[in-house]
């Protein structure tokens, strides 16, 4: 039986969770163009309200304003759809990232900040991360337009070659920690020697790596590519359609972003102070997680984009066997219950 | 045939990441270097002499407009901007513009006029601003484009300066 409280206490969560997950994509739209600003001797948005800070605000009001066109010969059931279709994935996945340790406010043990805590929790962002490539391609092919077409096939040809990477070193962590709940992953990474990305620094590069291609970010951004396919997948989309596959790639990027941290940098952990009560974990993670988002933003205002054989001889003659080399050692480490930095330890 | 040699790449650069954490260190860097933008409205623009911006009516200094309609600036601007209607006056110079349009919308700063000026009454000032309601409004007439002379005297020497240079001994 479900008492009321528990039930209260669930939907409180999904409000904080779910509507910080909307402000921070909306805030990433501003972060970006302030750091590309910077990087670039501009100064960025700084007209709407103190530092531009209410530019999102006047931006979506513009969005919902502003006509949205169908083009003519579009698969208009597709087209309306594909923008939800891109969005929703990413919504989903933030359910099961735990935030935090358990939560303690006077004696009172509210749980983890996490909106479900699943033993599965690896495999459910998986799962449902790999939908979103669905919207990508649904509202390139929807649009009868060439560029919409070819964006949203290569981001399916991308999303394929490294989708497999990303989950082959996730896999590692996962054969490492030998569960697959992300709240438990984080807590065998208590303290800061336990981290996963020391042991697994091959693993958490490629991730890195396959972060960027799964999120369809620069130097990866071939589903919109706006040198040659004019804006990719979503060319011949305006107004809320338009915000809507933006809010999408912004929350992608955000859980992925809270994923690595989970993963590799011990989720709420607090380096040198093991027992930090849970909202300077709370803090930490969002710290950790801030600094993924600060390296997509700085990436894409470093990096040219790849040409499109490059980004798949990459993906599959480099990274897929790296990743397979890795999870392999990391197999035969945890088989023969070895510890690595004991055994580089034995080495001199 | 042309043929391109690609650049032979070293391991360092074949790996990416070195190439890759240098453009980063770049980019962050250059972070915290101050802005170049200038903040249009607050921060008015640096004008020189040579800013060409929309032609102005000299007016000297006994409160006199310089131009005679002549018309040759009518003539000579390439975009039709202009329009004079000639008159009478009883100063010494017996004639006066009774009308002088430019339409804003047309000119395209060329300067044309300023240069086809025997009296040196119609210069190139440094006024760029140009936004308006309507079509009606931008289209200027004599008492919008008169300026007193101290107002153009940096043009005005400006030019005299660089057509100094054409001088011949035998021109006045």
């Amino acid at each position: 039986m479900i008492a009321w409280q528990d039930i209260l206490i669930s939907l409180v969560k999904i409000i904080i969770i779910f509507g910080s997950l909307i402000q921070v994509g909306a805030l990433m739209t501003l972060a970006e163009r302030k750091f590309s600003a910077w990087m670039q001797y501009r100064i960025g948005p700084n007209r709407v309200g103190p530092w531009g800070l209410l530019q999102p605000l006047a931006d979506g009001v513009k969005f919902i304003f502003k006509e949205s066109l169908m083009p003519e010969g579009a698969n208009r059931m597709l087209f309306r759809w594909a923008p939800l279709l891109a969005a929703l994935p990413a919504f989903l996945t933030i359910a099961a990232i735990p935030f935090s340790n358990d939560i303690v406010i006077g004696g009172h043990n509210f749980g983890r900040l996490a909106i479900a805590e699943l033993d599965i929790g690896v495999l459910y962002i998986l799962s449902i991360a790999g939908l979103s490539v669905y919207g990508v391609i649904l509202g390139g092919w929807a649009s009868n337009s060439k560029f919409s077409l070819m964006g949203g096939l290569r981001a399916s040809a991308q999303m394929i070659s490294y989708e497999l990477t990303l989950i082959l070193t996730i896999l590692a962590v996962v054969a490492l920690s030998g569960t697959l709940n992300l709240g438990e992953i984080s807590d065998a990474q208590r303290t800061i020697g336990n981290w996963h990305i020391w042991s697994q620094p091959l693993g958490f590069m490629l991730f890195v790596v396959a972060m960027f291609a799964e999120t369809n970010r620069h130097p990866f951004d071939f589903a919109e590519c706006e040198a040659e396919l004019v804006a990719g997948f979503h060319t011949e989309y305006s107004g809320m359609k338009f915000a809507l596959f933006f809010l999408g790639e912004y929350s992608a990027m955000t859980v992925i972003s809270c994923l690595a941290t989970v993963l590799f940098l011990g989720g709420p952990s607090v380096p040198f102070w093991p027992a930090a009560p849970w909202f300077v974990g709370l803090g930490a993670f969002l710290a950790k997680t801030s600094i993924f988002l600060f390296l997509f933003i700085w990436v894409r205002w470093t990096l040219p984009r790849f040409r499109f054989d490059q980004l798949m001889s990459i993906g599959w003659k480099v990274m897929l066997p790296l990743a397979l080399a890795n999870l392999a050692l990391t197999g035969v480490f945890v088989s023969m219950g070895w510890d690595l930095w004991a055994a580089i330890g034995r080495l001199f | 045939m042309v043929i391109v040699k690609r650049k032979e790449l070293t391991l360092a650069e074949k790996l990416y990441i070195p190439e890759v954490l240098r453009g980063l260190s770049i980019t962050f860097r250059k972070m915290f270097e101050p802005a170049v933008t200038r903040q249009y409205p607050e921060e008015p623009l640096v004008k020189t002499d040579v800013t060409r911006g929309q032609p102005r009516l000299v007016v000297n200094e006994d409160n006199a407009i310089a131009c005679v309609s002549c018309g040759l600036c009518e003539a000579a601007c390439p975009a039709y901007a202009i329009t004079i209607d000639g008159g009478e006056t009883d100063r010494a110079i017996e004639r006066e513009p009774k009308r002088f349009d430019i339409d804003m919308l047309r000119c395209i700063l060329c300067g044309f006029c300023e240069e086809a000026c025997p009296k040196d009454a119609i210069f190139m000032s440094d006024e760029l601003e140009l936004a308006d309601y309507s079509r009606e409004a931008l289209i200027y007439d004599i008492d919008k484009l008169k300026r007193p002379k101290r107002a153009l005297q940096d043009r005005i020497d400006y030019v005299n300066r660089i057509n100094d240079r054409w001088q011949t001994p035998s021109s006045t």
